[in-house]
C-alpha cells in the first residue's frame, strides 16, 4: 500500500506540484523570518564581542533608570575614579569611554550621516592599551582645538589631515583641526557609524559635562582572572562613589541582551506574520487536499472495491500528505533564505535599517521549518482523508457527483456560538476588560466567519455575481453559477482573502484613528509657526543649548523645547516629559483638568489626568521622580491634564546642574511680526538643520508629519501581509485550476455547441472575480468590525476616534478585483486548451 | 447487395447540408500510424434523417467530428452547406457550430448550472442572439419539455435530459445536427421516445440529423445509413428496416 501511495503521489506532477506550492508559500516566511532574526542577532553577538575583546573590566556609575523598554540609562561616571583604578593591583592601563552624541560637518557644509541612519558617535581618543581607537595616520589630539576621525567618515567626508573640521554636540557648534586618523579595532569603523574622537577632557567638556565619561574601561595584565580584577577594583571604592564594575564578558552579555530585547519585540512581530502567513496557507492547503481527494473519488472506490479497507485509502491519502509535506517544507526553507534578504531590504524600504552582517543559518530552523510544515499539511490533510476513506466501492460505477447538496443546520449553529462567544469577548473589550478578551473575542470572530463561510457562500457570491450575469450575459450568468456552485469550495479558496484582507482593513481603520488622534492632539497643544524636530530613537536630538539659540534670534518671538527623559516616577519606569515654563506659553499648550499649566516650576509635576485618576493622586500630592543621575525629587503635583503624550510633564530646572544631559526632541518656534518666512527659515536653519540638527517644518508641515509617522508602521504591516495575500492569490489559482480539470468535459461540451475561447476565458475570469470579491467584501465586513472593536478598546478617546478607512476600503475591493482577474489568467489559458474531443468522448 | 452504391451519387449536390470530400485523418507517424479516415467522400441531404454506422474503430465518430468542425482532417475537405472549414479560424469554426451545427452526445450533455429552459437557448445566448421565439415555442412542444424547463439537469431523467439536447440542438434552426450515439445511454423505452423525436423533428420540423450509432434498431428510423468499416466506406442503404441492418452487418462482418 505504501508503495503504492508512493506511485500514485508522483504520477500526479501537476497536483504534486500545486499542492507543494501552497506548502512552499507558508512555510517560507517562517523559514525567512526565523533566519533573518537569528542573522541579526548573530550579527550583534559578534558586534558585540568584538568591541569588548580586549576589556577585562568596565566601571560605571550605579546610578540608572531604566526605559520602558527594558534598557537601562546610567549616569555619568566621574574621571577621578581613573587614578583610583589604575593603583589597583592587576590593572595594565584604564581609559575613560565616551559614546555621546556628535556630528561632523561635512565640507559642502552638509552633516554627514542622518538622523534614522547609523548613530553619529563622540568619543575619546587615548594612547592607553585599553582604548578602542588606534592611530591609523597623524597623531592623538590634544587640548580644546584638535580632533581625530575614524578612517571610513574622514573618506567619505575627504577630509585630510590639517583640514577644520566643524563638529557638533551637546553644547554647540565649534571648529577642530583635524590631526589623526584612526581605526577601530581592525575596521574603518564599526556599522557605518561616525565617530569624531577628542582627548578626554576636550570629549568631557563638549560632548557631556567637564569631568565626566560615560564608563571606564580597563585593561588587566594578565596576573589575575577578569573576575577577581573586577572584585579588586570594586573593592577599591567606597559605597558612596555609586560606582559599579562588570567584568568584560558581564557588559558584552548586558550590551547584547539590551539589544536582543528590543530586537524581540520586533521579530515576535515578525514572526506573528509568518505564523498569519502560515494559517492562510493552511487554508490552501486543506483546500487543494479536499478538491484532489473528490476528484480522485473514483480512483479509491476503485481501491475500495478491489479489496483494500477504509484506512488503506485514508492511509493513502495521508503518505502523500507526508510527502508533499516534507517535500514542500523543505522547499520552503530554501525559498525562505531568499526571503530574508527581501525581509531586509522591506526594512530598509520603511526606513528600520537592521544592520545584519552575513547569513546565519541554524539547524534548528530547518528542522522548526520542515516539521511545522509537514505537521500542517499532514493535519490539514486528515479529514479530507477520512472522508475519501468513507467513499462507496459503488462510487467507482458512478459519475462523480459534482454538486454536492449540502445540510448546514448544524455548521450555522455551531458557528453561531463561535460568534456569539467572540462577542461577548469583544464587548467586554470595548468596555475596558483589556487586551486578552480582545484577543479571544477576535479569535471567536475570525473562526465563526471562517466556519459559517460554506453556508453563506452561495448566497453572497449569487449577490456579487448578479451585476455580471446582467452586464456578462450568459457567460456573466454560469460565471456567477460556477462561483456559487460549490458553496465550501467557494468559502475555503475565498478564506485566505478574507483573513487578509480583514487584517489589512482593521490595520488600516485603527492607524486612520490613530492619525486623527495625533493630529487632534498636536493641534490642540502646538500653537506656534514652526517647529525644528529629531526622530532620534532615544539617542542625541536637539542639544538645549540650541533650542536657546533659537528662542534669542531677532526673527523669533519665542522658541520653547519638548524632551524626552526616562525617569522612574514612584514604581514604574516611564519616559517623563520635560519642558520650560519659562518659554512654552502661547507655544505649548496642555489641555488641562485641574490647576495651570503656569504653575509647573521646578519643584512641580503635571500629571494626565486618568493617570492621576488610576494612582490615587490629586493636587497637591507627592510624586517621587528618580533621575538617571541617581537623584529623587519630591514632586508636588501642580495640575492635571488630559489628551497628550505621555503621562508627566516636569520642568527643565530640575536638570540644572545635574550630570544627565538634556536634548529636546522638538522645538517649537513662533516668529517676530514683520519677518518673512523666508527670513525666519534662514536664520532658524543656520543653527539648526544646516548643522544636521532637527528638521525645520512649518505647523501645519509638522502636524502631517507626526501622524504619517504611524505610515512607516503600517506600511510595514502592509509589507508582511503582503505573502498572506500572494498565498491567497496562489490558492484562487490552484483552485481554479483544479476546477477546470473537473469541469473539463463541461467546458469541452460548451465549445462544441459554440462558447469562444474567449467566452471561456471570460467565464473563469468572472467566476475568479466573483470569489474573491466575496473574500473581500466578508473580510472588509469583518475588518471594520475588527477595527471598530479595537479603536473603542484601545484607544483613549473611543469611538470618536473612529475613523472609517473609505479610500482604503475602496482600494482593498479594488484590488481584489485586480487580484481575481490576474489569478484567473492562467487556469483560463489552460480551460481554453481544453481538447473538445476528448472531454466529450470521455465516458 | 444491389441496395449498396458508393455515397453521394444519387444525392442533388444543391441540397446537401453537410459532406466531406476525400477526408483523411491520420493519427501517429510510420510504423504506428493509423488511418481512422481514408479517403472517404460522403454527403448528407437536407431535410433527412442520415446515419453513420459501423464497428468500434471503424471510424464513424472521427467522421462526425470532423464534419462537424470539431475535429480536422489530415487532408481533404468538409463542407457545412457550402462552407469550406478548412478555410476557417478556430473563431469562426467555434461561430458555425454555435449557429449552423446542433450537437447531441451520448452522455453529459448538458450544463449543470443551467436549467433545462437555460440549456436549451444556450447556443443563442452564446451568440448574443434573442432567436425565434415561437420556433422555441415548436420544439419544446414537440419534445414535451413545457413542465421540465425551470428543472436543473441533476432534476430531470436521463431520457428528458437527451431531450433537453435535441431541443438545444434544434434552437438555433441549424444547417445540421450531429447526434453521437444519442441512446446509447438510455433505457429502450427512453431510446426510442427520443429516435420518434428526432423523426418527428426531421418529418414535420424539416430539419437535418445525421446519427452516428451502432445500434441497428436506432439506425433503422433513418431515411439512409452510410457504413464505414477501417475508415472507409463500406456501403450504403435507405430505407432500412432493423432486420436489413443486422443482415448486412453480418455480411459486413464476414
Amino acid at each position: 500500500m505504501l508503495r503504492l501511495s508512493l506511485k500514485m503521489t508522483l504520477a500526479r506532477k501537476g497536483r504534486l506540484l500545486l499542492t507543494s506550492l501552497a506548502i512552499i508559500l507558508g512555510t517560507s516566511f517562517l523559514s525567512g523570518t526565523t533566519i533573518f532574526s537569528d542573522t541579526i542577532n548573530n550579527t550583534f553577538d559578534q558586534l558585540f564581542t568584538d568591541v569588548f575583546r580586549d576589556v577585562s573590566a568596565y566601571v560605571r556609575s550605579s546610578n540608572s533608570v531604566e526605559s520602558e523598554f527594558g534598557e537601562s540609562r546610567h549616569s555619568p561616571t566621574q574621571i577621578e575614579a581613573l587614578e583610583t583604578i589604575l593603583k589597583v593591583p592587576g590593572v595594565s592601563a584604564a581609559v575613560g569611554d565616551m559614546q555621546s552624541y556628535a556630528r561632523v560637518i561635512g565640507k559642502d557644509g552638509k552633516p554627514l550621516g542622518k538622523d534614522q541612519g547609523p548613530p553619529t558617535f563622540g568619543g575619546i581618543a587615548s594612547s592607553s592599551s585599553a582604548g578602542l581607537w588606534k592611530v591609523e595616520s597623524g597623531r592623538l589630539p590634544v587640548g580644546a582645538k584638535e580632533m581625530m576621525l575614524d578612517r571610513e567618515t574622514a573618506q567619505n567626508g575627504k577630509f585630510i589631515l590639517g583640514d577644520t573640521v566643524r563638529v557638533n554636540a551637546l553644547s554647540g557648534t565649534r571648529e577642530f583641526s583635524l590631526v589623526g586618523i584612526a581605526n577601530y579595532g581592525d575596521v574603518a569603523s564599526p556599522g557605518g557609524a561616525t565617530f569624531a574622537l577628542f582627548d578626554q577632557p576636550t570629549a568631557s567638556e563638549f560632548l557631556l559635562k567637564p569631568g565626566f565619561v560615560d564608563a571606564i574601561l580597563v585593561q588587566g595584565d594578565g596576573s589575575v582572572s577578569d573576575e577577581e580584577l573586577a572584585k579588586s577594583i570594586q573593592a577599591a571604592f567606597p559605597a558612596e562613589a555609586k560606582l559599579e564594575t562588570l567584568t568584560g564578558a558581564q557588559i558584552t552579555a548586558e550590551t547584547t541582551s539590551q539589544i536582543k530585547t528590543v530586537l524581540g519585540f520586533f521579530t515576535t512581530f515578525l514572526k506573528t506574520f509568518s505564523f498569519i502567513a502560515l494559517g492562510v496557507g493552511c487554508f490552501v492547503i486543506y483546500n487543494v487536499f479536499s478538491i484532489t481527494a473528490a476528484q480522485r473519488q473514483r480512483e479509491s472506490a476503485l481501491l475500495r472495491a478491489i479489496g483494500a479497507n477504509r484506512r488503506q485509502v485514508t492511509i493513502a491519502l495521508l503518505v502523500e500528505a507526508l510527502i508533499i509535506g516534507v517535500l514542500g517544507s523543505v522547499l520552503g526553507f530554501i525559498t525562505g533564505i531568499g526571503l530574508s534578504q527581501a525581509l531586509s531590504a522591506l526594512l530598509n524600504a520603511v526606513g528600520l535599517e537592521i544592520p545584519s552582517r552575513g547569513l546565519t543559518i541554524e539547524p534548528k530552523a530547518i528542522f522548526f521549518t520542515v516539521i511545522v510544515g509537514t505537521v500542517i499539511t499532514v493535519l490539514s490533510a486528515v479529514l479530507p482523508a477520512l472522508r475519501a476513506g468513507r467513499v462507496s466501492p459503488l462510487a467507482a460505477m458512478r459519475d462523480t457527483a459534482l454538486d454536492t447538496v449540502n445540510d448546514f443546520r448544524r455548521r450555522i449553529i455551531f458557528s453561531a456560538v463561535l460568534l456569539a462567544g467572540g462577542a461577548v469577548g469583544l464587548v467586554s473589550a470595548m468596555r475596558g476588560a483589556g487586551a486578552r478578551s480582545l484577543g479571544f473575542g477576535a479569535l471567536g470572530l475570525f473562526a465563526g466567519v471562517l466556519f459559517i463561510g460554506p453556508a453563506i457562500s452561495r448566497k453572497i457570491a449569487m449577490i456579487i455575481g448578479a451585476p455580471v450575469a446582467k452586464l456578462r450575459g450568459v457567460t456573466g450568468a454560469m460565471a456567477r453559477q460556477n462561483a456559487a456552485r460549490n458553496p465550501k469550495r467557494t468559502s475555503r479558496t475565498a478564506a485566505p482573502l478574507l483573513i487578509g484582507v480583514a487584517l489589512v482593513t482593521s490595520f488600516t481603520a485603527l492607524a486612520a484613528s490613530i492619525k486623527g488622534e495625533i493630529r487632534d492632539t498636536y493641534g490642540k497643544s502646538f500653537r506656534g509657526d514652526y517647529a525644528l524636530s529629531v526622530d532620534s530613537r532615544g539617542f542625541g536630538g536637539i542639544p538645549t543649548s540650541i533650542t536657546d539659540q533659537i528662542d534669542a534670534l531677532p526673527e523669533v518671538d519665542k522658541a520653547t523645547g519638548i524632551g524626552f527623559v526616562p525617569a522612574k516616577v514612584g514604581d514604574e519606569s516611564r519616559y517623563v516629559l520635560v519642558l520650560n515654563p519659562k518659554t512654552t506659553e502661547g507655544l505649548y499648550t496642555l489641555e488641562m483638568v485641574e490647576g495651570q499649566q503656569s504653575n509647573l516650576t521646578k519643584d512641580g509635576i503635571l500629571v494626565e489626568s486618568d493617570k492621576a485618576l488610576k494612582k490615587n493622586l490629586s493636587i497637591g500630592s507627592i510624586v517621587k521622580v528618580t533621575l538617571v543621575d541617581g537623584r529623587t525629587l519630591p514632586l508636588k503635583l501642580v495640575g492635571t491634564y488630559k489628551n497628550a503624550f505621555g503621562n508627566y510633564v516636569v520642568s527643565r530646572e530640575i536638570f540644572d546642574g545635574s550630570t544627565n544631559s538634556l536634548f529636546d526632541s522638538s522645538v517649537y518656534i513662533k516668529i517676530n511680526k514683520g519677518t518673512s518666512d523666508a527670513q525666519a527659515r534662514k536664520a532658524i536653519s543656520a543653527i539648526s538643520t544646516d548643522l544636521g540638527i532637527g528638521k525645520l517644518e512649518s505647523r501645519d508641515e509638522f502636524i502631517d508629519a507626526q501622524a504619517a509617522q504611524v505610515n512607516t508602521i503600517l506600511a510595514l504591516i502592509y509589507g508582511l501581509l503582503f505573502l498572506s495575500i500572494i498565498i491567497a492569490i496562489v490558492g484562487i489559482i490552484i483552485t481554479l485550476l483544479l476546477s477546470v480539470f473537473e469541469r473539463k468535459r463541461e467546458i469541452g461540451l460548451l465549445r462544441a455547441i459554440g462558447m469562444t475561447r474567449a467566452q471561456i476565458r471570460t467565464m473563469i475570469r468572472w467566476e475568479s472575480v466573483i470569489t474573491s470579491l466575496f473574500g473581500a467584501v466578508t473580510g472588509v465586513v469583518l475588518g471594520i468590525t475588527m477595527g471598530v472593536v479595537i479603536v473603542v478598546s484601545l484607544v483613549e478617546k473611543g469611538f470618536n476616534a473612529f475613523k472609517l478607512p473609505i479610500t482604503g476600503t475602496i482600494t482593498i475591493l479594488i484590488i481584489a478585483f485586480v487580484i481575481g482577474v490576474v489569478a484567473a489568467v492562467f487556469p483560463a489559458w489552460r480551460a481554453t486548451r481544453t481538447n473538445i474531443i476528448a472531454a466529450i468522448a470521455s465516458n | 447487395m444491389n441496395q449498396t452504391i458508393q455515397a453521394t451519387q444519387k444525392i442533388d449536390p444543391a441540397n446537401i447540408a453537410a459532406r466531406a470530400d476525400s477526408a483523411s485523418k491520420i493519427y501517429g507517424i510510420g510504423e504506428s500510424e493509423v488511418r481512422a479516415l481514408d479517403n472517404v467522400s460522403v454527403g448528407f441531404e437536407r431535410g433527412k434523417f442520415s446515419a453513420i454506422m459501423g464497428p468500434s474503430g471503424s471510424g464513424k465518430s472521427t467522421l462526425m467530428h470532423c464534419v462537424a468542425g470539431l475535429d480536422s482532417l489530415t487532408s481533404g475537405n468538409v463542407f457545412i452547406g457550402e462552407i469550406d472549414l478548412s478555410q476557417l479560424s478556430d473563431k469562426e469554426i467555434t461561430k458555425l457550430r454555435r449557429e449552423k451545427v446542433g450537437f447531441v452526445f451520448q452522455s453529459f450533455n448538458l450544463i449543470p448550472t443551467l436549467n433545462a429552459y437555460e440549456n436549451i437557448t444556450l447556443p443563442l445566448s452564446l451568440g448574443k442572439n434573442s432567436g425565434d421565439d415561437s420556433w422555441i415555442k415548436q420544439v419544446i412542444d414537440t419534445l414535451a419539455l413545457n413542465d421540465r424547463l425551470d428543472h436543473r439537469p441533476s432534476e430531470l431523467s436521463g431520457g428528458q435530459q437527451q431531450r433537453v439536447a435535441v431541443a438545444r440542438a434544434l434552437a438555433t434552426q441549424p444547417e445540421i445536427i450531429f447526434a453521437d450515439e444519442p441512446t446509447g445511454n438510455l433505457d429502450s423505452k427512453s431510446g426510442s421516445d427520443i429516435l420518434k423525436f428526432m423523426r418527428r423533428a426531421v418529418t414535420e420540423l424539416k430539419q437535418t440529423i445525421v446519427m452516428v450509432t451502432h445500434d441497428a434498431v436506432a439506425a433503422s428510423y433513418a431515411d439512409r445509413i452510410v457504413f464505414l468499416a477501417d475508415g472507409k466506406i463500406a456501403g450504403e442503404m435507405t430505407q432500412p428496416t432493423p432486420d436489413k441492418v443486422l443482415d448486412y452487418l453480418k455480411h459486413l462482418g464476414e
